[in-house]
């Protein structure tokens, strides 16, 4: 992470209201002493009409490219009020790629085919990760010192301060911290045949 | 009859040049789909009948089989085409039975973006149905005008107006009609979703009843004895009605690309003075990518 200071680290595990282990949450870090990372640009691919991934956080000020990797035109684009943008139909690599400079959390999907949606934590630190199918994720480097924690969670019920915690130091062993989230139901648009196709195909 | 004629292979023509114009674009830019379902259809009243000793009701095995090709046009506009085959085959009543392959071009039009954005989709389908009883055998032409929109994340409300033209080998059988519907679908869990509807259409209908039945013979502009249900002869009487159909669907997706339906139907058609009922149950597999 490259802070300067005494690193430290934190295994945070997140479930659900019913005990079960949650992946796909990003757990992020913010301390008096965050610094900045060097820009760099994450790619979120479109493969068998899918975004991949589900899920991406990235810090202020990131560019992400969108390729599409199928042999037919995708139509991103977010609604968001964190970042509004539209890549009208396109195939192959866009020449430039969407610069995420507003903190908030941005749904991306595609006018073609509704069921693609993924999502993009804008995180004003450089301490994050994405927890996995065991609901783990390990944040390593961390700066030193007072620190709060949250989860965010594209099912989330209300804002991630709700459920912050405030760690006085990451210095030394590794912490463990537990998050219980409260979420929603999952009502994205499915790709399996339903009652109503809204003119698709 | 020939006015009829004339329209439908007017559909037709029309249907297959947009096919062909959209094969001439560029196959990169096709969104393959291929769809099927299977399953089980009851009805418990085939002939149409109001009275009770005359109804019969039987199972079919139904399965429709589609590709459908999508073409993005613009931002909001998308031309579907596809090509489809489906199939009834009728556990007792085998005149029934039948195979029609067919054809559909839509053109679709979204206000905006996203899944909640509404839009409009014009569709005209067009199938030969072969039935067993040859003379039931004709062309379909269903012209459609749908839309719809989102109500949050998980409602969405559907209307639609639909002109159906039957043209059979024997015009005893032909069949026309316009119905107007609406439909209000209902996401219950992230994999039920249930839709609720409401149809009412007027057109032709066919009853068929024991003779003698003087009542229908003044109703109706032509009739027909039939072997369809085997002895004594039913006979059936073309007649003028208004049917409205209320029904309930379910839809639980098992995975990607599959899930499992199930529907209910009730209709009842009236023409002056005759009034008959249909239940239908539907219970299919259908698969999609």
């Amino acid at each position: 992470m490259g802070s300067g200071l005494d690193a430290g680290s934190l295994s945070v595990t997140v479930k659900d209201g019913k005990g079960a282990l949650v992946s796909d949450a990003v757990v992020y870090v913010t301390s008096s002493t965050n610094s900045s990372r060097a820009a760099k640009q994450v790619v979120i691919d479109q493969r068998n009409k899918q975004f991949v991934p589900y899920v991406t956080a990235v810090q202020v000020g990131t560019s992400i490219l969108f390729p599409n990797k199928d042999n037919i035109r995708h139509h991103v684009y977010s609604l968001s009020p964190a970042k509004r943008f539209e890549l009208p139909l396109y195939e192959g690599i866009p020449a430039k790629p969407v610069l995420f400079d507003a903190e908030g959390f941005v749904t991306l999907g595609c006018n073609i085919h509704d069921w693609m949606i993924a999502y993009v934590a804008v995180l004003g630190t450089p301490y994050f990760q994405i927890t996995a199918e065991d609901g783990r994720a390990v944040l390593k480097d961390l700066p030193a010192g007072q620190c709060t924690v949250e989860v965010w969670h594209p099912r989330l019920k209300g804002l991630p301060q709700n459920s912050a915690q405030h760690v006085d130091s990451v210095a030394g062993d590794a912490k463990e911290l537990l998050f219980t989230l409260d979420l929603k139901p999952d009502f994205r648009v499915r790709r399996a045949p339903g009652l109503s196709n809204g003119g698709y195909p | 009859m020939k006015s009829r004629t004339s329209c439908s292979l007017t559909a037709i023509r029309t249907t297959w040049l947009i096919l062909l114009l959209a094969m001439t674009l560029s196959a990169a830019r096709a969104d393959w789909r291929l769809e099927a379902e299977t399953g089980a259809l009851y009805e418990s009243n085939l002939p149409n009948s109001d009275r009770g000793a005359d109804e019969k009701d039987d199972f079919a095995w139904q399965s429709n089989l589609q590709a459908g090709n999508g073409f993005q046009l613009t931002r909001d506009l998308r031309l579907n085409l596809g090509a489809d085959l489906g199939g009834q085959v009728w556990a007792r009543y085998d005149a029934f039975n039948n195979v029609a392959p067919g054809g559909i071009a839509g053109l679709r039009y979204r206000f905006g973006l996203g899944p909640a954005a509404p839009w409009v989709l014009v569709e005209d389908h067009v199938a030969y149905a072969f039935f067993e009883e040859v003379d039931r055998s004709g062309l379909g032409n269903r012209f459609r005008v749908r839309s719809g929109f989102g109500i949050g994340d998980r409602i969405a409300l559907e209307a639609a107006y639909t002109f159906d033209d039957f043209e059979a080998k024997d015009a005893f059988w032909d069949l026309g009609g316009h119905s107007g519907s609406i439909r209000l679908t209902f996401d219950v869990t992230s994999s039920l979703q249930v839709a609720l509807g409401y149809s009412y259409r007027d057109g032709d209908v066919i009853s068929y009843a024991l003779p003698p039945r003087p009542d229908l013979v003044t109703l109706s502009s032509d009739r027909e004895p039939v072997s369809s249900f085997g002895r004594p002869l039913y006979t059936a009487y073309r007649l003028r009605g208004s049917s409205n159909t209320i029904s309930a669907s379910l839809a639980y997706a098992l995975g990607k690309y599959i899930s499992v339906q199930a529907s209910y139907e009730f209709r009842n058609t009236s023409s002056g003075p005759l009034e008959y009922g249909n239940h239908s149950v539907e219970a299919k597999v259908a698969f999609a990518y």
